[in-house]
């Protein structure tokens, strides 16, 4: 298991006004996202950078939780391309996740070693979890 | 006493100002009409999309006094309530958004901005109450959605986990 990746900003430019105004406002509570990279038998190549998806405001709002499975080839420096969704529960989390394998890297590939052909995947699995609320204190009667 | 961003009060005035600012719109593209009928009702609801809640009041206030009956002033005291929303002074919105749904009692964007309000002041119960009732009215309406949002947040916030699952998955088998 590795630790949290470094986050990258992704927002679109032509959201109308009022959507703009929610996403100024709530913009810090989708970067508090916590996040949990799962390793293992990920195949030859080594994840370098890895980018995280921004959950989507509009899910979040929604509470719409999701999973994506984004499949794509890893060039020999590293590089990620013909990123492709494979599967997915809810399109609302599938530009973020491709958005997110593209800014992502690979450790260059040695000089010693082929380029194989195959297909790296991940999936992104978007949950949303209860926050305890703190209640105000009763005035004493 | 707030427990939102002032950033999430723009919101309410555009639930509520929209429809008279496309009116001037309209009006104004319309070669045989020479403008708005109420300038400071227009001007009002134009300062209160601009984020100007103070000039945006004191224009609509100006607006209403010339206003007898009609949608352009139950616009104008529906906007009054978004504004004062704005100002953070809720229970002087709560009278306006009162007496939007008094006259006229299926006017969901009072009903939207007064559940605003509602949420603002912690008072959960009628935000509900009044959001389940522009829901029935205007269930896709955006602002509606937003704040039903909001008070989801205020009543059952929640933090995003995202899982990046890097292992190798096994090809699914078709059902047969």
């Amino acid at each position: 298991m590795t630790g949290a990746s470094p986050k990258k900003r992704m927002m679109s430019s032509q959201l109308p006004v009022a959507v703009l105004l929610l996403l100024s406002a709530v913009a810090g509570a989708a970067d508090e996202a916590t996040v949990t990279a799962i390793s293992g038998d990920t195949g030859e190549r080594e994840p370098l950078l890895t980018v995280v998806p921004l959950y989507p405001e509009k899910a979040r709002r929604a509470r719409v939780e999701g999973e994506v499975q984004v499949c794509f080839n890893v060039s020999r420096s590293g590089k990620t391309s013909r990123v492709a969704v494979r599967r997915s529960t809810n399109r609302v989390f599938e530009k973020t996740s491709r958005d997110a394998v593209r800014a992502s890297t690979y450790r260059p590939l040695a000089a010693n070693k082929e380029l194989s052909g195959i297909k790296t995947c991940r999936t992104f699995r978007f949950h949303l979890s209860p926050v305890a609320i703190e209640l105000p204190e009763q005035a004493p009667g | 006493m707030s427990i939102l961003p002032l950033q999430w009060l723009p919101l309410a005035l555009v639930a509520a100002g929209l429809w008279l600012v496309s009116a001037g719109a309209n009006a104004q593209q319309n070669t045989t009409v020479l403008g708005p009928s109420n300038q400071d009702l227009y001007a009002g609801a134009n300062a209160l999309l601009a984020g100007d809640a103070e000039e945006g009041v004191r224009l609509t206030l100006a607006g209403l006094k010339h206003e007898g009956r009609g949608r352009d002033r139950l616009t104008g005291i529906s906007n009054l309530c978004a504004g004062y929303i704005m100002l953070e002074q809720l229970n002087t919105a709560l009278t306006y958004c009162d007496q939007v749904i008094e006259e006229n009692e299926n006017h969901w964007r009072a009903y939207s901005n007064r559940a605003l309000a509602y949420v603002m002041l912690e008072r959960y119960e009628e935000a509900e109450q009044d959001l389940q009732k522009a829901e029935a009215i205007a269930d896709n309406a955006r602002t509606v959605k937003i704040v039903r949002s909001m008070l989801l947040d205020a009543t059952d916030p929640v933090a995003p986990q995202i899982v990046i699952d890097d292992r190798r998955q096994p090809e699914k088998e078709d059902d047969e």
